[in-house]
């Protein structure tokens, strides 16, 4: 159920000169090690499932009275009660995941939101990027002839309306929506409207004078389009990710600037179709985000065959809407050389270079807090760090707003971890056992490390890396669906069995690696995968195929390295 | 991945210099600029070879060449995709170079170890490659002598020299584009094409610089790119009617040599001559057939491919008028009924073939039809596409022509010329005035054979087809 919006790969302690296009005019500090910036939005599962009765709800936590939790609080020194123990700042998936576990904890809890429920993800986001999606995959289906031929299924010429495809999407924003916003009400989860400030320690006002109390804030106000300098967003011919989500027209010729992620789901929905795509990217080569193969391998089979050209080392330094009978101008200047290149003009651009965190008007001013580059300074506890490097006490941030990894279940992950510490367990999130996917057909999905930044870390710490790999061409199920290409790719550490990373290519890849990130998650070894089984035939064997392609020196199962944190 | 390639260095005889000069002329524009190059004692060419993916391949199938012919290499850079018995795998190449001359093309395959393509080390040898792989291609040949030849044979079939025709078409192709105003083409200085129209061009070979955008602004789409490529490649199989008259404008007063294809319609028609044929029309309506057809448009099927079963079912019926003289003393019952469409392409005429219209059903036959328009435009039909026919139909109705006649295809014994069907005041037996939808159809055939009530009866079995469609979609 998760997916994308964007993917941008600020680039990691390396010295790779050119930046993807949304960076480029951003000071290259506060890249740490691994820094992967996948920006990128998903819905956590409960999100979905708690429209059903489920267990947390029957915990009576959230009648515990407020006095309790001020006595939690601190030490006695300040013995005032709270309005709330957690407060949340933006209803989006990261802030409902928060609540949720907040409630399950015992808290009582309380969520801000200035514009409408489910923020990005799931209006603006994955969530109708999905109904695209799905229906671009359909289309694709009924449109290969020779694919079909070879089930021996004839189908007449398949056609779509445009209106239809978009009600589809917006029919399903406004159900997950609803969804999400009576699991908070059926929680006791208090829905605060309004634009939410920090007036200061334990204090926000939100809307025009109303001001509450808690003891412990998280700020989750996520992420809006990131559009550069020179190019002006019309809304109708130039857009980004928001407008192009409405699918108000399919034009015969658009642009994509980006090739991340919201850029290549984009070019699937567009060409699926019936428009022609022309990517920018800034950076040499497509795809920068991913594993080197797999974006190799996903260029042959998602850009290579479709009605898709692209410019790469590129930036697209001025872009002027369609107006008077002209179509959209797009100047392109080399990355390098910075002198103009080419002039497009096209009768749609989308811009997709990133997102950009929205955190202005959150009274950071009034607690001491500098953004960087828009993005809250944290620690890798999500604790907010001020501008004398001190950590602000109460208060978090997590999601888009920090930075540390923009995607939707990753914000959930880290608002889980905040409120397991403000309920007095120590916690701290390992990053590289969070999953990322990209909805194409075929799906592209990855789990900690690529193989350059495994190789990277293994030459600075001193240990070996191994790689495996098998094809789709090898899998039964995959055969059977006459969807065989595709790959599967396995970084390790030979002497101990840790699994680095996963990436994927081919059918259903979305829902294949949770496997590999659970495993990386709860530290299990190959050894022990080794011995998993894996029911016959399905998809899931490619997995089985890695672990036990995987050669291993070790004999006797060890546990793995802690998981370290980015 | 890193597969690497089998390379082999192989001294390269110096060419003589003056062969390469007669070659050299015929590189693109970007490699001749570098043949200013210093003296060179011996060229260095490196076969890229097959490489062995796994232990139990013997073979390997090249899936695509991810660098084309004359691009320049750097060692660790994929060149090749290969498909083994378990997976494609990424070629990647040892040396820097240039791609000289690919030796196996793509889809084909190559047994582990054989060469499949040749590696210059500098762009001036590339020529000196290609006359290598022509060299290994004719191996009866020696030396000095065989190189020069292995050129001619380059200058003879890969560069042909522009017909004079060719040139023709050369020339209003440019005066059209000068007048094509894409705000951004710069008076034709730029080409503005979709991307799309890009990836075809460069498969079929097109050049976009003299293709005329007809999209919005004067873009080029894709449609331009086919029609270019159809008009640059069309073959003309017989023609029975003239290609539509291009708006193209056209130097008064000059004479022009006939093009290949001109010369091709020209034969067949002079050979029609020497068959005796005589013309039968009909009118038939066909109220009950456009009502069927705007029942099944919506599952793909054409008018053409309606058509095209409506006659094959007669023809089941009038085995005669499906036959064939070829000597003038016997004729053929032909044992397929085979209906070739003309098909008017920009600049030429090709009868694609529904071969077995009487048997295949409608929906595949129209699948089977936009298949070979599809292939008509990308000019891949194949022969037995296209010269199969037995019978011939050509449709001039959505010109809003009523009713004209065909020449007769040599080696066919009828063809039909179908008019536009159009609403008719039409009076009835019991003495009533109503409208209908009529078209007239008109059969020229062979009087050797076919005689004029055998068409009779074939025309009223049509007729009734027509009239009464529900067969067609059985």
């Amino acid at each position: 159920m998760q997916s994308s919006l964007s993917l941008s790969l600020s680039s990691s302690s390396s010295s790779i000169t050119p930046k993807p296009n949304h960076t480029f005019d951003f000071s290259p500090c506060l890249t740490k090690p691994l820094n992967l910036n996948l920006r990128f939005c998903g819905l956590r599962r409960e999100a979905l499932s708690l429209s059903t009765t489920h267990p947390r709800v029957k915990l009576p936590c959230r009648r515990f009275p407020s006095c309790i939790s001020a006595a939690l609080s601190t030490n006695g020194s300040s013995p005032k009660t709270f309005d709330y123990d957690l407060l949340v700042i933006g209803a989006g998936v990261g802030g409902h995941g928060a609540a949720l576990h907040a409630v399950e904890k015992g808290l009582k809890t309380a969520i801000i939101e200035g514009d409408v429920m489910g923020g990005t993800c799931v209006n603006r986001g994955c969530v109708p990027s999905k109904a695209l999606l799905a229906v671009s995959g359909r289309m694709r289906e009924l449109q290969n002839e020779q694919h079909l031929k070879s089930f021996g299924i004839q189908v007449g010429a398949a056609n779509y309306d445009r209106q239809g495809v978009a009600d589809h999407a917006n029919n399903l924003a406004s159900k997950i929506r609803g969804n999400l916003t009576n699991s908070l009400k059926a929680l006791g989860v208090d829905i605060l409207t309004g634009f939410g400030t920090i007036l200061g320690p334990q204090k926000v006002q939100f809307g025009k004078d109303n001001i509450v109390t808690a003891k412990d804030i998280i700020i989750a106000t996520g992420s809006v389009p990131f559009v550069p300098k020179g190019i002006e967003v019309d809304g109708k011919t130039v857009i980004t990710s928001d407008h192009a989500l409405k699918l108000e027209t399919v034009p015969d010729w658009i642009a994509i600037v980006g090739s991340g992620y919201i850029g290549l789901e984009f070019s699937d929905v567009y060409t699926a179709l019936g428009s022609e795509v022309t990517f920018i990217e800034a950076l040499d080569q497509l795809m920068p985000g991913f594993d080197p193969e797999i974006s190799k391998l996903a260029q042959r089979v998602l850009i290579n065959p479709r009605k898709i050209d692209y410019h790469t080392g590129v930036f697209a330094t001025k872009i002027t809407p369609a107006r008077d009978g002209k179509p959209v101008t797009i100047e392109l200047t080399d990355a390098k050389t910075k002198k103009p290149k080419d002039t497009l003009e096209v009768d749609t651009a989308l811009i997709a270079t990133g997102r950009a965190p929205y955190t202005q008007g959150l009274g950071l001013e009034n607690i001491n807090v500098v953004t960087q580059r828009g993005f809250v300074p944290v620690d890798e506890r999500m604790r907010v760090v001020d501008a004398n490097g001190k950590l602000v006490p109460n208060l978090y941030c997590i999601g888009d707003a920090n930075g540390k990894m923009m995607l939707a279940h990753a914000a959930s992950a880290q608002g889980i971890s905040v409120v397991e510490q403000v309920s007095g367990k120590d916690h701290i999130l390992n990053h590289l056992s969070i999953p990322a996917a990209c909805f194409t057909h075929p799906e592209i999905s990855m789990v900690g490390l690529t193989e350059p930044q495994a190789r990277e870390k293994a030459e600075k710490e001193g240990f070996e890396v191994s790689v495996a790999k098998t094809s789709f061409k090898a899998n039964s199920k995959a055969l059977a669906e006459n969807e065989a290409e595709g790959l599967a790719k396995l970084i390790y550490r030979p002497d101990n069995g840790e699994i680095l990373g996963v990436h994927i290519f081919g059918l259903h890849a979305a829902d294949l690696i949770h496997e590999a990130s659970n495993a990386i998650a709860m530290g299990t070894s190959l050894q022990d995968l080794k011995f998993t089984v894996h029911a016959h035939p399905t998809l899931s064997e490619v997995i089985d195929e890695l672990y036990k392609a995987a050669k291993v020196n070790a004999h006797v199962s060890s546990p793995v390295k802690e998981p370290v944190a980015v | 991945m890193a597969n690497l390639l089998n390379l082999q260095t192989t001294t390269f005889l110096p060419t003589p210099h003056s062969l390469r000069h007669t070659f050299s002329p015929q590189l693109p524009t970007h490699l001749r600029t570098t043949t200013t190059t210093t003296t060179r004692i011996r060229a260095k060419i490196r076969e890229i070879f097959m490489p062995a993916l796994s232990s139990t391949m013997t073979e390997g199938k090249i899936v695509s060449w991810i660098k084309s012919e004359g691009e320049k290499l750097a060692k660790g850079d994929s060149v090749v995709v290969v498909e083994s018995d378990k997976a494609d795998m990424d070629v990647e190449t040892f040396y820097d170079g240039f791609l000289a001359k690919i030796i196996v093309d793509e889809g084909s395959v190559a047994p582990v170890g054989s060469a499949i393509a040749l590696l210059a080390e500098s762009e001036a040898e590339i020529a000196d490659a290609i006359a290598k792989a022509l060299d290994t291609k004719t191996p009866n040949s020696n030396s000095g002598s065989s190189t020069g030849s292995g050129l001619d044979t380059v200058e003879n079939n890969e560069v042909p020299p522009p017909s004079p025709g060719m040139a023709v078409m050369e020339k209003e192709k440019e005066e059209k584009s000068s007048v094509s105003d894409h705000p951004a083409s710069e008076g034709g200085k730029r080409v503005v094409a979709s991307p799309y129209a890009k990836k075809l061009g460069k498969e079929l070979g097109v050049d976009l610089r003299g293709v005329v955008g007809s999209g919005p602004q004067g873009r080029i789409v894709a449609k331009d790119v086919e029609a270019a490529a159809a008009a640059a490649k069309a073959e003309v199989e017989v023609a029975p009617k003239s290609a539509p008259v291009s708006d193209t404008t056209v130097e008064l007063g000059k004479t022009v040599p006939f093009t290949t294809m001109q010369n091709a319609v020209s034969r067949n028609m002079v050979e029609s001559l020497s068959v005796p044929t005589f013309r039968v029309g009909y009118t038939i309506t066909t109220d009950a057939l456009d009502a069927l057809y705007k029942k099944v448009k919506s599952k793909g099927v054409t008018m053409t491919a309606l058509l095209a079963k409506a006659t094959a079912l007669a023809l089941v019926k009038h085995p005669v008028v499906n036959s064939s003289c070829r000597d003038g003393k016997s004729f053929t019952y032909n044992s397929h009924i085979n209906v070739a469409v003309a098909v008017a392409m920009d600049g030429g005429l090709l009868t694609p073939v529904l071969q077995d219209a009487d048997k295949v059903d409608i929906y595949t036959l129209s699948r089977k039809w936009k298949e070979l328009v599809d292939k008509a435009r990308a000019k891949q039909l194949q022969p037995q596409e296209y010269n199969t026919g037995t019978f011939t139909l050509s449709n001039l109705g959505m010109f809003g022509v009523d009713r004209f006649d065909a020449i007769l295809p040599p080696g066919t014994g009828a063809i039909m010329a179908v008019g536009a069907s159009q609403p008719t005041v039409v009076a009835s037996k019991d003495g009533r005035i109503g409208m209908k939808n009529q078209m007239q159809v008109n059969v020229t055939a062979d009087h050797r054979v076919i005689y004029g009530a055998d068409l009779a009866a074939f025309l009223q079995t049509l007729a009734r087809i027509i009239e009464d469609p529900k067969d067609l979609t059985l």
